[in-house]
């Protein structure tokens, strides 16, 4: 990847998985939900739902709020997409085939999963009103509590690996899955993942009690572009999942790539599954779990992969 | 939808009184374009109504159909976009600049533009920290309709909560408007009732609690399965709701968000005929038991302990289940009218509903709580408003 076109390119296709991604969360949201609710599921609407509630959107005009901060509240969204197209920019779909593989992958990583909060209070500040500003509040300490353990549970994967590349992480995964060498690793990850894209029992920030907090004031192009923000960044999370803890492209019979599909497939269904069957928790008893057992036990986590590597 | 800003077409659903008609205006407003008013009713539009809402569009039937047409024909460009009801001013003007251009008179604490500005108070942690007055409600989505809560919030905490007065002072006119369950209850207390019809009406009104109630923690898609249930649950069927449950249940994670939270005491509960929040506090009181059809089906009431928001929403769970399962069981009884009367929310009279002696509560119950704590409080008290205040006065309307 070093002649001219090779970055135009990657950024072209990170972009197009990017959205298939948000497409492909956006569908299965529809469908886990109809099936939780017991209806019959209707494929083609399932299908066509996110474009026509897209396009809808489009259709909505932008209300505006007073005296609000509107460079912060056009960038708020572009931030949190970008940070989800640079954490996906770092997923090798096989060992030759990356848009990204610096040496410090997890770092690059860890600094974008950090600006996430920046992209949500920014979104909660700009309208100058209420509900947003009791989100962007109530955000801060929550990606405050779960980010840690978050990247602890990640970094524990560097340890075997011998390298900070997400590229050799996933190679040091041939004979052993990290989700097997350690165990608490994935689904701390998980559930820290449902709190950086505030997703379904997580999803504090925009929750119901305040009126959809952070996005309470958002409309049209504005309110699709937040979504799709979110949308991506729950897949690049599931997809640096599958390379951290799932063994990216490694399994039998089918091509490498189609594994990391599988994979990140396979997480996408366990977060949006969540989403649809836990109930909000409480962010006072959210924040004691993640400093009193979650951070120990990541802390665990790691200590126990380097005992092993003695 | 949880928020204005994300509609195009605002349905109202019966008569609204005139105190609310600010506040609707107010909600109308805060629609993106292109968007335009449905008015679900059957009696002809106000002259003040259609005086605020020019382009309003009045249905008597099928709502959906109508609504989904409605918004055909405004995104098509069929239908023009309404324009705002109120002028877009500030509440209060502007005063002018200070001597050192430091915003005026209005900008030191006080009301700038009409607007109240932080101000300090001491939090629950004995610290004095700055507070947001804010007013909550009376269409916000968790609260019952016409609830307004004027609270001072630090941070994510209520340091202080008023709660004001239901603006539904009068009966409404409107049918549409009037609960039919409501009128049945209203009807018991004056005239034998079928058993089986009261406890049918009983467990619907508590599925749709529980619909509602899974909205305000994040669980949509079973929300629309319990307010399926609501429809088409038969005598008998305490199986549905049991499965119901048992998806709520079995992950912890939904009573483990509502345990200890909003406790109520049962002491300070007693004798206020508060219905399941009572009996979720413990203590054994029903209307029903007075009643000698109850008592010859084998009526007890159940009761759970805890007086939370966790033991609330076990406590509606087991009723609907009981409900049913009396439903299947009473045959042609009927009920004895006796003037007063086991609602689905607690004893009412000819001049009384539990709402309004459940209200006080609120202010204590909230305070020193976060806010997402704050509305599952509220939530599962299943306060209604719109809860005709004199249930004689619905029970003459419907005959």
């Amino acid at each position: 990847m070093n002649d001219v076109t090779s970055p135009v390119l990657a950024v072209v296709v990170v972009g197009a998985v990017m959205m298939a991604g948000t497409y492909t969360v956006a569908v299965l949201n529809t469908l886990v939900g109809v099936a939780v609710s017991g209806d019959r599921v209707r494929w083609g609407r399932a299908v066509a739902g996110p474009v026509r509630t897209a396009a809808l959107m489009l259709v909505q005009q932008r209300q505006s709020t007073e005296k609000n901060d509107a460079p912060g509240w056009l960038i708020a969204p572009a931030l949190l997409a970008a940070l989800a197209a640079v954490s996906l920019a770092l997923v090798p779909l096989g060992p030759d085939l990356v848009a990204a593989d610096p040496e410090t992958g997890f770092v690059v990583f860890s600094s974008a999963i950090a600006f996430v909060m920046i992209a949500v209070y920014l979104h909660g500040w700009s309208p100058n009103s209420a509900f947003p500003m009791h989100g962007a509040y109530r955000y801060s300490a929550q990606a405050l509590s779960l980010q840690i353990p978050f990247l602890v549970a990640m970094l524990a994967t560097v340890l075997p690996a011998e390298s900070m590349s997400i590229v050799d992480i996933v190679q040091a995964q041939e004979s052993l899955w990290n989700v097997i060498r350690q165990p608490l690793g994935l689904p701390i990850y998980l559930m820290a993942a449902a709190s950086v894209s505030f997703w379904g029992p997580l999803n504090l920030p925009d929750a119901a009690d305040l009126a959809e907090g952070t996005s309470a004031e958002d409309s049209g192009v504005a309110r699709l572009l937040w979504q799709v923000a979110r949308a991506s960044m729950l897949f690049a999370l599931a997809a640096m999942g599958a390379a951290g803890f799932l063994g990216g492209w490694w399994g039998p019979w089918l091509p490498g790539f189609v594994w990391v599909i599988l994979k990140t497939l396979a997480l996408l269904l366990i977060l949006v599954f969540a989403g649809h069957t836990l109930a909000r928790v409480r962010i006072e008893k959210m924040v004691v779990v993640a400093w009193a057992v979650l951070i120990p036990l990541a802390l665990v986590n790691i200590f126990v992969s380097g005992v092993f590597l003695l | 939808m949880d928020t204005p800003r994300a509609a195009n077409v605002l349905l109202v659903a019966g008569d609204i009184p005139e105190s609310l008609s600010e506040a609707l205006a107010h909600t109308h407003d805060a629609m993106s374009h292109p968007r335009v008013t449905v008015w679900w009713s059957s009696v002809p539009v106000p002259q003040t109504m259609a005086e605020r809402f020019p382009g309003l569009v009045q249905v008597d039937g099928d709502v959906v159909e109508a609504v989904i047409a409605v918004h055909r024909d405004l995104l098509a460009g069929r239908r023009s976009s309404e324009p705002p009801i109120l002028p877009d001013v500030d509440p209060v003007p502007w005063r002018g600049e200070g001597p050192y251009h430091q915003g005026g008179s209005g900008m030191t604490g006080g009301t700038p533009y009409g607007r109240p500005m932080a101000e300090l108070m001491e939090d629950r942690d004995g610290l004095r920290l700055d507070y947001i007055p804010l007013k909550v409600g009376p269409f916000f989505p968790r609260f019952p309709v016409g609830l307004v809560l004027n609270v001072k919030m630090a941070g994510d905490v209520v340091l202080e909560a008023e709660a004001e007065p239901s603006p539904f002072t009068t009966a409404v006119s409107d049918v549409l408007a009037m609960d039919a369950e409501d009128a049945l209850f209203a009807r018991s207390l004056y005239e034998p009732v079928a058993v089986a019809e009261l406890e049918m009406a009983r467990a619907r009104s508590h599925l749709r609690w529980l619909a509602d109630a899974l909205l305000s923690h994040e669980l949509h898609a079973l929300g629309l399965r319990a307010l399926r249930l609501s429809v088409e649950v038969k005598a008998g069927d305490g199986v549905a709701v049991r499965r119901l449950a048992r998806a709520l249940s079995w992950t912890q994670v939904l009573r483990w968000s509502t345990a200890g939270v909003g406790r109520m005491r049962g002491d300070d509960l007693a004798g206020m005929g508060l219905g399941p929040v009572a009996r979720a506090a413990g203590l054994e009181e029903d209307q029903r038991t007075d009643d000698p059809v109850y008592r010859e089906l084998g009526f007890t009431p159940v009761v759970q302990k805890g007086g939370d928001a966790a033991a609330r929403w076990r406590q509606r769970i087991a009723e609907t289940v009981q409900s049913l399962d009396i439903a299947a069981r009473a045959e042609g009884r009927e009920t004895s009218p006796m003037q007063h009367a086991e609602s689905p929310r607690g004893r009412i009279e000819p001049d009384s509903v539990p709402f309004s002696r459940l209200l006080p509560f609120v202010p204590d119950l909230i305070r020193g709580l976060e806010w997402g704590d704050a509305v599952t409080s509220l939530v599962s008290l299943d306060l209604d408003l719109q809860a005709i205040p004199q249930p004689r006065v619905i029970a003459e309307a419907a005959g």
